[in-house]
C-alpha cells in the first residue's frame, strides 16, 4: 500500500467518526439536559399540587391510603369584624382511614379553595369559629392516632371574597400524592 | 515563524477573551437572588405571588403605642419612618414576611422588632380577592431617609423570587436635621 492510499483511507475514517460523533450530540444533549434536570422537574412535581382527581357529590375517593368525602360546604354570613365583601367559608370532610401511617402519608397535607379562575385559598387565621370537640382539621388528624377503620371529622376554615363564593370548590394535597390532588364538586355541579 | 506569532495571537487573543467573560460574569448571589420588581411610592408593585403599593411614608420623633394592653411611647436615636402599604394576593394565598429600608448610603435597615403582636405589621397572611392594609416600621439614621427603597418580599431569603422595591424618593431635611414634616408622637393605636 502506498503512503498516498493509506493517507486517503485515514482521512475517511477521520471524517466517519467526525460525522459519528456530530450525529451522537443530537442524541447527547437532550440526555444531558435530561439527567442534569431529574432532581428539579422531580422536586417541582413533588412540592405542587397540578393535577385534580375529580370527585363528584357524595362521592368518596381514596386517596393518601384513606377514603375521603366532603361533607358540607358552607358561607357563615353575618359575622362582624371581617373585611368588606369577605365571607368565612367552612368546608367539612369526613375520612374513613384505611391505611393509619398519616404521619407519613398525610405529610404536607393541604385543604385549600379553588375557584374557576384557579385562585387558590388557603385556610385562615383571621376569623376563628369555634368547633365541636370531635371535629379536628388535617393537620391535627396526623397526630391524633387514629387507626385503620376509624372515621375522622375534618373542617378548615377559608376567607373568600363574596363575589367568589359561587365558583369555588374544596381541594386536599398531601405530599404522598403529588402532584395529583383531590378536587370535590359540589352538589349544584 | 509566521505560524508561530500567529498561535502566540491567537493564545493571547483567547487569555484576554476568558479574562473578559470572567470579569462580566454576574457574581452567584445576583444569580440566584431576588428578581426586582420595581416601582415607586404610588404606584401598584407587582411580583410572582404579590401585589403591593405604598401609600405613604410618615416621619415620627416617638411612636405611641399599645403592648400587652398597656401603652407606651417608644422613643428612637434616629427617627421613625411609618411606611403605609396596601397588600393583595395574587392567585395563591400567602404570607408577606419581610420589609426593609435601604438608604441612599446602602444601610439596610430590617423593619423594627420592638412592637410585636401589633395588628398590621409583618407577617401578614393575604389571600386573594381580599387587600390587607399593613404598616411598614423602620427605625433608621435621619441621613438615610431621603431617596430610599422599600424592599418586600414574602420570605426572608428571596432566592429566585420576586422581591418589590419601591422608590421612596426625595425627602427634605428640616432645621433640625430631621426630614420635613417629622412629627413628635405618631399615634400607632389608630389601625392602618
Amino acid at each position: 500500500m502506498t503512503a498516498e492510499a493509506l493517507d486517503q483511507e485515514h482521512k475517511s475514517g477521520e471524517r466517519k467518526w467526525r460525522r459519528r460523533s456530530l450525529w451522537s450530540l443530537v442524541l447527547l444533549i437532550p440526555l444531558a439536559l435530561a439527567v442534569e434536570s431529574y432532581d428539579s422537574v422531580r422536586t417541582l412535581l413533588r412540592n405542587n399540587d397540578l393535577f385534580p382527581r375529580r370527585v363528584a357529590w357524595g362521592q368518596s375517593a381514596h386517596f393518601a391510603g384513606s377514603d375521603w368525602k366532603l361533607t358540607n360546604l358552607r358561607g357563615a354570613f353575618g359575622m362582624s369584624n371581617l373585611p368588606p365583601d369577605s365571607v368565612p367559608v367552612l368546608a367539612d370532610f369526613q375520612v374513613k382511614i384505611g391505611n393509619s401511617d398519616l404521619q407519613k402519608l398525610w405529610l404536607g397535607c393541604k385543604v385549600m379553595l379553588i375557584d374557576k379562575d384557579g385562585r387558590r385559598w388557603s385556610p385562615t387565621s383571621i376569623v376563628s369559629l369555634k368547633t365541636p370537640d370531635n371535629i379536628g382539621n388535617c393537620v391535627s388528624a396526623i397526630f391524633s392516632g387514629a387507626r385503620t377503620g376509624d372515621t375522622l371529622n375534618l373542617r378548615e376554615t377559608f376567607l373568600v371574597p363574596k363575589e367568589a363564593t359561587k365558583s369555588i370548590w374544596p381541594a386536599i394535597g398531601v405530599a404522598s400524592e403529588r402532584p395529583h390532588f383531590l378536587l370535590f364538586q359540589l352538589e349544584k355541579d | 515563524m509566521m505560524r508561530r506569532t500567529a498561535n502566540i495571537i491567537l493564545l493571547l487573543m483567547a487569555v484576554l477573551f476568558c479574562y473578559g467573560l470572567q470579569i462580566s460574569k454576574p457574581h452567584y448571589g445576583d444569580l440566584i437572588g431576588p428578581i426586582p420588581a420595581r416601582g415607586k411610592l404610588g404606584d401598584t408593585v407587582v411580583g410572582r405571588a404579590f401585589e403591593v403599593h405604598a401609600e405613604k411614608v410618615e416621619f415620627a420623633r416617638k411612636l405611641k403605642v399599645d403592648q400587652f394592653g398597656q401603652q407606651k411611647v417608644l422613643t428612637t436615636g434616629g427617627v421613625w419612618a411609618v411606611v403605609s402599604v396596601d397588600f393583595a394576593a395574587r392567585s395563591e394565598s400567602t404570607v408577606v414576611s419581610t420589609a426593609s429600608w435601604r438608604g441612599p448610603a446602602g444601610l439596610t435597615y430590617d423593619q423594627t422588632e420592638r412592637l410585636s403582636f401589633m395588628n398590621g405589621l409583618l407577617p401578614v397572611a393575604i389571600d386573594p380577592g381580599l387587600p390587607r392594609k399593613a404598616r411598614l416600621i423602620f427605625e433608621v439614621r435621619p441621613d438615610e431617609t431621603s431617596n430610599a427603597t422599600l424592599l418586600v418580599s414574602e420570605k426572608l431569603v428571596a432566592a429566585l423570587d420576586s422581591q418589590a422595591e419601591i422608590a421612596l424618593g426625595p425627602v427634605a431635611v428640616g432645621a433640625d436635621g430631621l426630614p420635613a414634616g417629622t412629627v413628635d408622637t405618631l399615634d400607632m393605636l389608630q389601625s392602618p
